[in-house]
């Protein structure tokens, strides 16, 4: 016979590392049944693709949060990098050499930011609000305040908008960065000493991992993803304004915390900031299915970051902090 | 963060029970940046007219991103709606979903927002017009001389028209003279933005200007109580700006306020005539081009000051 406090420890272990995850299935049935359009292929594709910067982004937090540093100028970076891709592309630069400004803009504010919080130990949370800062004015002084609005070139645009065997391209873009991320987390040794740095960064030195290095590649790689984002999100909308990423701070954060709280519940996870960006694009897609006004979405949002800060708090003072230093 | 998860999906599981009682014409509306009182304006408009007619109106807020704007379109077109109505809406970014939204049969109505092939048809005022008569009108109150500090947005198709205009009455007449401006820079976060630099330029160049010119009426009331707490008073110094509203028509009125004149663009009215266009054209399928020949059905504006400022709670049109 079974055991029933071993049953009941089991599932309330379970209930710990998957509860997010039965939510999400929860909130999906409740849409499905209530709503025809919301498991059509098309809709669900839909949210799909509309996660995909969030979680591009939160993953690049989420590296962050890993090495126990907050990166809260991941959004500006992104808006900046937007904002030069779609001004040289405006003046005819080749699409190859305007991304990759993009991307090596959004690496030199991750390695930036690196350098300020390890070599001139500025608290990561202030580093980074200062680089943000300087990343918006950079992108104002660019641009004036208007936006690069107008049809850019149709082989950069189906960078974000293509797809392949009809799957939109932006839906592969963002499973490539999760698996790459968590490849890189779980199984090489530089994502291994990422996350004891983040975990235990006195015990990772003594055993001669090399911590400030590991925080300076945890912060480029979000400055990365900040990038890369950058370049999809300009191919997306054909646009690129000063403020076109401003929107995804808060989102993005609570994505990654709400990941916190499952799969590796306490930890910043991959795959957990993967259910965590679905989770509010379920929840954003079925509130507009359902007819919900918007003001009950921005409640419903602001009482999942409640949520998930109460139960993530610790790492994420670790980082603000700089316990872990 | 599982009682708190089982809440939220009780709430939804109410919204969609409500929504699941709903009958007739689905029509969706959003709204740029509910915090703008325009945009407000319009879509509380829309949303009301919407419902008077019984039809299930789903009102959005973008919050200001374009992200969440072209997120928005996306979901609504997988909704099925019958309709949308954009307010303030930013057509040449929303283009693949806007063409998304045609393929599908449903018809987009937008309001100040520019117009589209997809689109039926923009409800606007011609900016170019406005702008030119509360330039001109500045101009005729300082007397055609003095200096002027101006508060300018860069990021909005109208409140930019609004500014060339200026610029064109400016340079026709020399003897008037910009001091200085403030662009603002921050959509988000624009009151403070606006406060911190017209606190500013008005005290570098106290006394020396006799007109402000501000490119919307939001940055307008900011720059009221800025120089009534400076002391200021009614009639020392002409301040105008472009929209309209009870708050405006309140400072126009009020004696210890520097608000002298607001072009009001009726935005309710243009609420309304979105949805009398979308009734026509998608519900009773009456001809576009009965409604309106081109592209832009045009509303007037209605300049105000001292002279003809309504009570409160009333309109000018």
């Amino acid at each position: 016979m079974s055991d029933p406090a071993g049953r009941g420890q089991h599932l309330r272990r379970a209930l710990e590392l998957y509860g997010t995850v039965l939510a999400l299935a929860v909130l999906v049935v409740v849409f499905a049944l209530t709503s025809d359009a919301f498991l059509r292929t098309a809709n669900l594709l839909n949210i799909a693709k509309q996660i995909s910067f969030l979680t591009i982004l939160g993953v690049g937090f989420t590296l962050a949060l890993a090495a126990a540093e907050l990166d809260l100028s991941f959004a500006n970076v992104c808006s900046l990098a937007s904002v030069a891709v779609g001004g040289l592309l405006t003046v005819g630069w080749p699409i190859a050499g305007a991304v990759a400004v993009g991307l090596a803009i959004g690496a030199a504010f991750g390695l930036a930011n690196g350098v300020l919080v390890t070599r001139l130990k500025v608290p990561s949370l202030i580093a980074t609000l200062a680089t943000a800062s300087i990343a918006n004015g950079i992108a104002f002084a660019i641009t004036g305040g208007v936006a690069y609005v107008g049809r850019l070139a149709e082989p950069f645009l189906a960078l974000a908008r293509a797809s392949v065997l009809g799957m939109p391209v932006l839906v592969l873009w963002t499973a490539g960065v999760v698996t790459l991320a968590q490849v890189f987390v779980a199984t090489t040794r530089p994502g291994l000493h990422l996350v004891m740095t983040g975990e235990a960064e006195a015990a990772a030195r003594l055993a001669g991992i090399r911590t400030r290095s590991m925080k300076v590649l945890a912060l480029a790689l979000s400055g990365l993803a900040a990038g890369l984002t950058a370049v999809l999100l300009t191919a997306s909308l054909s646009s690129a304004g000063p403020t076109i990423a401003y929107d995804f701070l808060m989102r993005g954060i609570a994505a990654v915390l709400l990941g916190m709280t499952t799969i590796e519940p306490g930890r910043p996870n991959v795959p957990g900031t993967l259910v965590g960006a679905l989770m509010i694009g379920v929840l954003t897609n079925g509130l507009t299915l359902a007819g919900a006004p918007y003001y009950v979405q921005d409640v419903m949002l602001g009482v999942i970051i409640l949520g998930s800060v109460g139960l993530s708090a610790s790492q994420l003072k670790r980082a603000a902090f700089g316990l872990g230093h | 963060m599982r009682k708190v998860l089982g809440l939220a999906v009780a709430m939804a599981a109410t919204l969609l029970a409500q929504d699941a009682g709903a009958q007739g014409f689905k029509l969706g509306v959003i709204a740029f940046q509910m915090s703008s009182e325009t945009h407000a304006r319009v879509a509380n408009a829309v949303e009301a007219a919407g419902k008077a007619r019984g039809w299930d109106v789903t009102l959005l807020n973008s919050r200001g991103s374009m992200p969440e704007h072209a997120a928005q379109l996306d979901n609504l077109v997988q909704s099925g709606v019958g309709g949308i109505v954009l307010a303030m809406g930013k057509t040449v970014e929303l283009d693949a979903q806007l063409a998304a939204a045609k393929a599908k049969g449903i018809s987009v109505v937008t309001v100040m927002s520019g117009t589209s092939p997809h689109t039926l048809l923009d409800v606007a005022v011609d900016d170019f017009a406005a702008g030119a008569k509360m330039a001109t009108y500045l101009l005729n109150r300082m007397n055609y001389r003095g200096s002027v500090l101006l508060q300018r947005y860069e990021g909005n198709v109208s409140t930019r028209a609004r500014g060339k205009v200026l610029d064109a009455v400016l340079s026709e007449n020399k003897a008037v003279t910009v001091l200085d401006a403030h662009v603002m820079a921050r959509p988000q976060g624009w009151r403070e933005d606006v406060k911190a630099g017209m606190e500013a330029l008005t005290l570098k160049h106290q006394g020396k200007f006799q007109g402000i010119w501000a490119s919307f009426d939001g940055q307008a009331f900011i720059i009221d109580d800025i120089l009534r707490e400076k002391g200021v008073k009614k009639g020392d110094v002409a301040l105008v700006s472009i929209d309209g509203g009870q708050e405006t028509f309140k400072r126009i009125r009020d004696p210890n306020s520097l608000m002298t004149a607001s072009v009001a663009i009726p935005f309710e009215v243009m609420g309304s005539r979105a949805v009398e266009a979308m009734e026509a054209i998608a519900v009773k399928k009456t001809a576009k081009e009965k409604i309106v020949a081109g592209p832009v059905l045009m509303v007037d504006t209605v300049l105000v000051d001292g002279s003809n400022v309504p009570a409160d709670g009333k309109w000018p049109w």
